[in-house]
């Protein structure tokens, strides 16, 4: 019968548990989570503390040494993220124009004077999600400005055999007056 | 009928000369073609022959209507030489607009024209959006444009297309420049552009070790090298990211940029005579005594200013945070090392005012810089001290006073008064911009920020300069980068052509 009792115990402790965890994280992940433009307008308040950023992958990997500088981008700002080069190296996408970089989700310490690289605002990161594996961009011509595109330089094609007739014709002429 | 005669002369020869340079841009479109073709991006491919296109036959159109100015280029005046200046730019800024548009990363045309007249006149303000996806195509162009801006378009055109040279002093001088190098312009023009290939290449080569150094692979470091010296040595700010210069989290990578806004920001002219050996001009010369004088106050002043904040505590921090900004403030550069919402939340009163004096001193005359530049500066500070030496001395001395720039040169009356109006002028338009920020609801610190920076052509934002801006703001913008880089005279010239012309005309309907 205790044995009994004591399972049910367990299970209800668990099941409470699982639910506060369920119910809690979002609230708890949306305490932390900023935009790069937010850190910065509020950069005093958050300098020093754990902050949770979502944002795209840019530009490329810049390895230095042990670690590395990933650059990510929310849509507000971009921002350095200061980085393992194993955690780095979990990256597969970064954004350009041909390509959509990896959405990674970073929690780190956000620091607005970072004395260890130079006074810059930056993130040491504790953890890194990627959330979204990035992709190629696939680069659609639009029949509209091939049109163009040939119109205009025929356009000026024409207009330069009319400029060296008319100047191959009468060079010094023109100004008689 | 005479003066008529003559006006519509006046019309063909800014034709034929704005259509030249309207026709060398259009070529320069060449360059970004080859870029796109080689990073096989095949729709900024088809942007950019449409925009060279446009560009081109505008451009011959232009020649075909001045077509009797041909060999006549002797009849050239000082007001031809002022408006065809100005008139091409005004032209290039709409044309050079059309790859930015055709790209979809701008969200109005206005603020495409917007960010040409940025790269031209080497400011560096950017309304383009999300840089990061941006096409090499594209990157090339802007950092090209500011580039080419810095030289001077006109000056390029001179060089390479014009064939005959008489008349050329007056579009040179019409640009902003004045310095003669060798008695011939095209020489002048020749000579301005040897020197910033040759820099080119030798920065580029910098860049692209110190890219490698860095973490950044051989190919993009060589595209980075190619427009982060571009921007440095025009003093226009542009950076192929929205970081900026803070995407390369480089204390080196900085350090070069650094060099070469300073170096950049100097006089072609003594660029010129320290390679004839004349090494010496480098201490003598006015500009670089006043460079060195308000550099250094401003950068310690600024130093001063930020160590009592705290948050910058180390040497380090405050020379990247803070020595670099204010030279490149000065230097009228506008790579930031910060986010523009930290000079508003972090720098305090004290650090804008700073700010503000260094962008609207500037850099050196003749040079790419912009601001009302050191040369008037030290002119109007030197005819100071002379007045206050001339009270102080008996009424029968009679001193002549000298200031050293290329050779001495006599400190007349008339030069003081030539120097301190376009000061005014300039503070003039400073002034405007400000009260026009504060109209539109902005703090005066912000919008004197911002006013000093399109003023001087720096770039540096407070953040005001964005998209969703007040459009009367952005044209404000454009009218004031532009006349601040053309230094009003060109820009009066042609508006008092233009009214002079409807005058004209107004009264022949009349008769």
């Amino acid at each position: 019968m205790e044995k009994k009792t004591s399972l049910i115990y367990c299970v209800l402790t668990l099941i409470l548990s699982l639910s506060l965890t369920l119910v809690g994280f979002p609230v708890l992940a949306a305490d932390n989570s900023v935009t790069v433009n937010e850190l910065i307008e509020n950069s005093a308040d958050y300098n020093g503390k754990s902050v949770s950023i979502t944002g795209e992958a840019i530009g490329e990997c810049l390895e230095r040494g042990n670690n590395a500088w990933v650059n990510i981008s929310d849509g507000s700002n971009a921002i350095g993220i200061w980085m393992t080069k194993e955690e780095s190296a979990m990256i597969t996408y970064y954004g350009d124009y041909k390509y959509t970089g990896d959405t990674l989700v970073i929690t780190g310490i956000f620091y607005e004077g970072c004395k260890e690289h130079g006074g810059e605002p930056d993130i040491h990161c504790s953890t890194l999600i990627i959330s979204h594996t990035g992709e190629m961009k696939s680069e659609k011509i639009p029949a509209v400005k091939m049109i163009l595109a040939a119109g205009f330089a025929s356009l000026a094609l024409i207009l330069y055999i009319t400029y060296r007739q008319i100047f191959n014709k009468k060079p010094e002429r023109n100004n008689a007056d | 009928m005479k003066n008529s005669e003559i006006s519509v002369r006046s019309a063909e020869i800014i034709s034929y000369y704005a259509g030249l340079v309207i026709l060398g841009t259009s070529m320069l479109m060449i360059i970004p073609v080859v870029t796109a073709i080689l990073s096989r991006e095949w729709v900024p491919l088809l942007d950019f022959i449409i925009s060279a296109g446009i560009a081109a036959s505008l451009g011959l159109l232009f020649v075909l209507l001045g077509r009797r100015t041909k060999g006549h280029s002797a009849s050239v005046q000082w007001k031809h030489g002022f408006a065809v200046a100005a008139l091409s730019w005004v032209m290039l800024m709409f044309l050079c607009s059309i790859p930015y548009m055709l790209s979809g990363h701008t969200r109005s045309y206005l603020d495409a024209c917007f960010d040409v007249m940025s790269g031209f006149t080497t400011t560096g303000l950017v309304l383009t959006q999300d840089l990061d996806h941006l096409s090499n195509a594209l990157n090339m162009w802007r950092h090209m444009l500011t580039f080419i801006g810095g030289q001077g378009m006109v000056v390029l055109a001179l060089t390479f297309i014009v064939k005959e040279s008489s008349g050329g002093y007056k579009f040179y001088v019409g640009e902003g420049k004045d310095i003669a190098l060798v008695p011939n312009v095209k020489g002048t023009a020749r000579i301005i552009w040897k020197i910033s290939i040759v820099y080119l290449l030798f920065g580029t080569l910098v860049l692209w070790i110190a890219g490698l150094f860095i973490g950044l692979n051989p190919a993009s470091a060589l595209l980075h090298a190619i427009y982060i010296f571009e921007s440095a040595w025009s003093t226009g700010g542009f950076a192929p990211n929205t970081q900026n210069i803070m995407y390369y989290h480089s204390f080196l990578y900085e350090a070069i940029a650094m060099v070469f806004f300073i170096i950049g920001s100097f006089n072609f002219g003594l660029h010129y005579a320290i390679w004839q050996g004349k090494r010496k001009e480098f201490i003598r010369n006015i500009e670089i005594q006043s460079f060195a004088v308000t550099a250094f106050l401003t950068s310690v002043l600024a130093v001063a200013a930020l160590s009592k904040t705290g948050l910058y505590s180390d040497a380090v921090s405050l020379y990247r945070r803070v020595v670099f900004n204010v030279l490149s403030a000065h230097t009228t550069t506008g790579f930031g090392s910060l986010y523009a919402r930290q000079f508003a939340l972090q720098w305090g009163d004290a650090g804008i005012l700073i700010m503000v004096i260094a962008m609207l001193i500037g850099g050196s005359a003749c040079s790419t810089a912009g601001g009302f530049k050191g040369l008037r500066v030290g002119i109007v500070f030197k005819g100071i001290i002379a007045d206050v030496k001339k009270l102080l001395s008996s009424e029968r001395s009679m001193r002549v006073y000298k200031f050293h720039y290329m050779k001495d040169i006599v400190l007349e009356d008339g030069l003081v008064r030539a120097s301190a109006l376009i000061i005014i002028c300039y503070m003039v338009l400073f002034g405007i911009g400000t009260l026009l920020g504060t109209f539109c609801g902005y703090s005066l610190a912000d919008s004197a920020f911002e006013a000093s920076s399109v003023t001087g052509n720096v770039g540096l934002s407070i953040g005001i300069t964005s998209a969703s801006m007040p459009a009367v703001m952005k044209i404000y913008y454009i009218f004031a980068m532009y006349l601040g880089r053309l230094e009003f005279l060109s820009v009066f010239a042609l508006i008092g052509m233009a009214i002079t012309g409807v005058k004209k005309i107004w009264k022949r309907k009349q008769v």
